[in-house]
């Protein structure tokens, strides 16, 4: 089974993945008290070796957290992935000190990073499930359709990696379902960057949020894509 | 040597890959000081033959076929196997809800199908819940592997 080339999402399932960016927004902005805004970027199909790379250069060491989700309609493993200085600097902004400050993980510093990744993944993915329309549902609530579901997390995990070994077990659900793996970039922004009224150029950092659906959930999306564009 | 792919080599070259769920299976020939390496995704191709790098059961057959080719049809009794990789960092479900534990059903794949051509597995660094380093040397066959924030050790 091979999936649909690189193409746009549909407009609808694109604003789902925004609704969850920026509810995602809201929820760590609150959470480090700044502001802070995530942007949803292209998305494509991707082959797995190129899928390996996106974190850059697959034999660098990246620290993660790891959290698994089930919405009822929506499923799959959220990643916030980061190099230690920016894992660091989260660590900083919750703290309320000077960024530099924290300079290694303690059980204080990787509590810190699973709980930011609780926060976002599950702002992330509840928004995000509450605004598919019902084509790309995996698995609808039967008893009430249009009713949220709830919201089911595993307990994070933190963990060290190499990049592409990360991406590897990551996609190794997907590798099962397509010969190509769904990539959709973000960006975070963070500062006063983040608003509206930015004077200043663009903070970005140095963190990626990994949004790895279930085979069910990628079938859903994977049958959402543009059919007209993805001849 | 990319996720999915197989690739041969020969003394003094060196082949190396990363390794998460994904099995490493470096077959060498010392007499000849020769040797591939193949990354396999999934256990079973299930009749696809359209990656058969990604499968252990195609992408083995695959390597040893090149190998032999280089080998001039000689490569029968010569092979020893190297394998490593097979970690499971994430619990999948399958089809019907049941978990499934991606590196070790690769794991399971790989012994099954070297042991069935015959060819003695000789070390082995499989399992655990890291991703791996592998160095093959082709000179010597050695197997290096290193984890996360680790050390290299030899197989």
């Amino acid at each position: 089974m091979t999936g649909p080339p690189s193409d746009a999402l549909r407009p609808e399932i694109r604003l789902s993945f925004e609704q969850g960016a920026e509810s995602a927004s809201r929820a760590l902005s609150n959470w480090i008290d700044r502001p802070v805004r995530l942007t949803i970027g292209e998305a494509s199909m991707v082959d797995l070796v190129e899928a390996t790379g996106i974190l850059g250069d697959p034999d660098t060491p990246v620290t993660a957290c790891a959290m698994g989700l089930s919405s009822g309609r929506l499923s799959g493993q959220v990643i916030l992935v980061f190099r230690d200085r920016s894992g660091f600097a989260l660590v900083d902004y919750l703290m309320r000190q000077p960024i530099g400050t924290t300079t290694s993980w303690g059980d204080l510093e990787q509590s810190a990073a699973q709980e930011t990744t609780n926060i976002l993944g599950c702002a992330f993915l509840n928004a995000m499930a509450g605004h598919l329309p019902a084509d790309a549902e995996a698995a609808p609530n039967a008893e009430d359709p249009g009713r949220n579901p709830d919201l089911i997390p595993s307990p994070p995990t933190f963990f060290h990696e190499f990049a592409g070994s990360l991406l590897e077990f990551a996609l190794a659900d997907q590798a099962m379902e397509l010969d190509k793996v769904l990539v959709i970039r973000s960006r975070f922004t963070v500062g006063e960057a983040a608003t509206e009224r930015a004077s200043t150029p663009d903070v970005e950092l140095d963190w990626t949020l990994l949004f790895v659906p279930s085979g069910a959930s990628l079938r859903a999306l994977v049958n959402s894509f543009d059919s007209t564009d993805s001849q | 040597m990319a996720i999915g792919r197989w690739g041969v080599a020969a003394a003094p070259s060196r082949l190396r890959t990363l390794l998460g769920s994904c099995v490493g299976i470096a077959l060498h020939d010392r007499i000849a000081k020769l040797g591939g390496l193949a990354h396999i995704v999934l256990p079973d191709s299930r009749g696809d033959a359209a990656n058969p790098g990604k499968f252990a059961d195609t992408a083995i057959p695959a390597l040893i076929e090149e190998l032999d080719r280089c080998l001039q049809g000689k490569s029968r009794g010569r092979l020893t196997a190297r394998i490593a990789g097979g970690a499971c960092m994430f619990q999948t479900a399958g089809a019907s809800g049941q978990a499934l534990n991606i590196g070790e059903m690769n794991i399971v794949a790989v012994e099954r199908i070297l042991g069935s051509l015959r060819i003695p597995i000789v070390a082995r660094d499989v399992g655990g819940e890291a991703g791996r380093r592998l160095t093959f040397n082709l000179a010597t066959g050695v197997v290096t592997i290193r984890v996360p924030g680790g050390e290299d050790y030899e197989i």
